[in-house]
């Protein structure tokens, strides 16, 4: 059962399209990662999911219900949109302890998120002095503080060192073994690959890619054979339900194929298979093969 | 605990967690109190009235403008200064009732500026009382209690105004500058010398009518207060449809 769902979502800004007919959910226990090259209408996606933008048509809801109508909306969904949201006059415990007393979350959590996210030492420094990465941190922890169910972070990632990009990937695997819904978006696939069970793929506010990681990753490996006629061999894979391209006179590609049915059907139909091999391309080419509309990823 | 009290509490945790009130309530308090011992040190002096005179202690009575301008500002930066710093984000998923998140934080600073006025207005009084014992003079004029009042409900409007003024313009710099400039060039100095019949028909003029002394040539506290405060309910009805409806983030 999806805990986030968006239906035919759009959302126009004048003439500009940021989100065409989007759908997608989004479901517990896993990590999602919600990807796509910067203006491809991830944030705003997000901010509609939020309540901070209304949509031009369609929905997106968090449990079955748009988020303004959540009751207590912070024991229930965890978000951290920016890393640029505090005030620099305030101490990261202020800060807190201000969105705690709206939200009548017990100050002891405070502390105790602060600790979450390594920032306990640092508390009572204002954050006008803090750099980015404890700003990402802050971020997360007002994320965490009602202790959601959800969890949604736009680029959590961003501005954090190695060490930190470490720590955020383990905890985004600790919540959602938890059984926590977490939605990650970035502009890089290969910087949340490590972390992610499943991907929803956006290129110019439309859904591209909606599917497992592991689905994803078989199609960036492509077989390739070399044969007398490939033109036939095309012909053959294709009746045999397996997606080719032809490379040249000899040589077709089947991307995320078995090369064994290759193989078999070749034989079936008496062409020789003078080359089979496998080739894995990069996940960055992938994706912006993905994203470029050069292929698609059917659910 | 109510919704709405947790969300007035988180208002005035909100305020009391930055510079911006402790600094302005030191800056007024300083020049409402510098104000009154200016003055005293002029009075008797050629021109100038005597001291224990009705007319010198109302001039020395004369700081209400300085506490509404003041309120003017801390709520431009109560509102405004949401959007400068981002933190509206938080404030909408803490409560993305927008409607009544608006209306505490209105809520809150007029509070806020009736107690502001009150405080800073009673140490320029005390000051004043002060002043005028030190010189054998034990009676003070019968409208100070009107005044006093008049200047607390002035607080909470100007409060009102700026928070009006920093949703609708989201930028602090800006709405103070233009309030400011308003008050200022348009009002006191264009008006005032253009116009001065309409002149006290505007928020700065209208204020006038309720912090200072009793003068023909401005509105009666009562009417003063009913201006002030149908200037504060249109623009919060402005701001309060912007910021309802607006995309945020």
């Amino acid at each position: 059962m999806s805990v986030i769902s968006v239906s035919h979502l759009t959302k126009r800004y004048g003439p500009v399209l940021a989100v065409d007919d989007l759908s997608f959910d989004v479901h517990p226990g896993k990590v999602t990662g919600f990807l796509g090259p910067n203006g491809a209408g991830k944030t705003t996606t997000l901010k509609i999911l939020l309540g901070l933008a209304a949509p031009t048509a369609g929905s997106a809801t968090i449990g079955g219900a748009e988020y303004r109508r959540l009751p207590d909306p912070l024991r229930q969904v965890g978000a951290a949109l920016d890393s640029n949201t505090f005030h620099p006059g305030r101490s990261a415990t202020q800060h807190l302890k201000v969105i705690a007393t709206a939200a009548g979350i017990p100050h002891r959590r405070v502390g105790e998120v602060l600790d979450q996210v390594g920032l306990a030492d640092a508390a009572g420094r204002r954050v006008g002095g803090y750099s980015m990465g404890m700003r990402q941190r802050l971020s997360l922890a007002g994320a965490l503080l009602g202790d959601p169910g959800v969890i949604i972070l736009d680029e959590p990632l961003n501005g954090l060192d190695p060490e930190g990009i470490r720590w955020m990937r383990g905890l985004l695997r600790s919540l959602a073994t938890e059984g926590r819904t977490v939605l990650v978006s970035s502009h890089l696939l290969t910087e949340v690959a490590q972390t992610v069970d499943e991907v929803v793929v956006l290129a110019n506010g439309r859904l591209v890619a909606e599917t497992t990681l592991a689905d994803l990753t078989g199609r960036s490996s492509v077989v390739r054979a070399r044969t007398t006629d490939s033109t036939r061999l095309a012909d053959v894979l294709l009746a045999a339900g397996i997606q080719v391209r032809l490379v040249d006179g000899t040589t077709v590609e089947a991307r995320g194929a078995d090369g064994d049915a290759i193989g078999l059907a070749a034989a079936g139909a008496g062409l020789p298979i003078l080359e089979l091999s496998r080739h894995d391309e990069d996940l960055e080419t992938l994706f912006f093969d993905l994203v470029n509309d050069k292929q698609e990823v059917a659910a | 605990m109510n919704a709405i009290v947790r969300l007035a509490r988180a208002e005035v945790r909100k305020l009391f967690t930055t510079r911006a009130v402790p600094v302005t309530v030191a800056i007024a308090a300083v020049v409402a109190v510098g104000s009154v011992l200016i003055d005293a040190a002029v009075a008797g002096h050629p021109g100038q009235h005597a001291m224990g005179s009705i007319t010198e202690t109302y001039q020395m009575l004369k700081f209400g403008p300085v506490v509404v301008m003041a309120m003017l500002i801390l709520g431009i930066l109560a509102a405004g200064s949401e959007f400068r710093h981002r933190t509206i984000i938080p404030a909408l998923l803490t409560t993305p009732q927008r409607a009544r998140l608006f209306a505490v934080k209105v809520a809150v600073i007029a509070l806020f500026g009736a107690v502001f006025a009150a405080v800073v207005f009673g140490l320029g009084l005390g000051t004043v009382t002060g002043v005028l014992a030190a010189h054998g003079f034990h009676h003070l004029p019968a409208a100070v209690g009107r005044m006093y009042l008049g200047t607390v409900i002035a607080g909470a409007c100007f409060g009102m105004l700026g928070v009006a003024l920093g949703a609708i313009t989201r930028n602090t710099v800006g709405a103070i500058v233009a309030a400011t400039g308003w008050a200022l060039f348009v009002e006191v100095i264009t008006l005032g010398n253009v116009a001065p019949s309409l002149e006290k028909w505007f928020p700065v003029g209208a204020s006038i009518g309720l912090t200072n002394p009793p003068d023909p040539g401005v509105l009666t506290p009562a009417v003063a207060g009913v201006v002030l405060t149908g200037y504060a309910v249109a623009m919060l009805v402005a701001a309060s449809r912007t910021t309802i409806r607006r995309d945020i983030g």
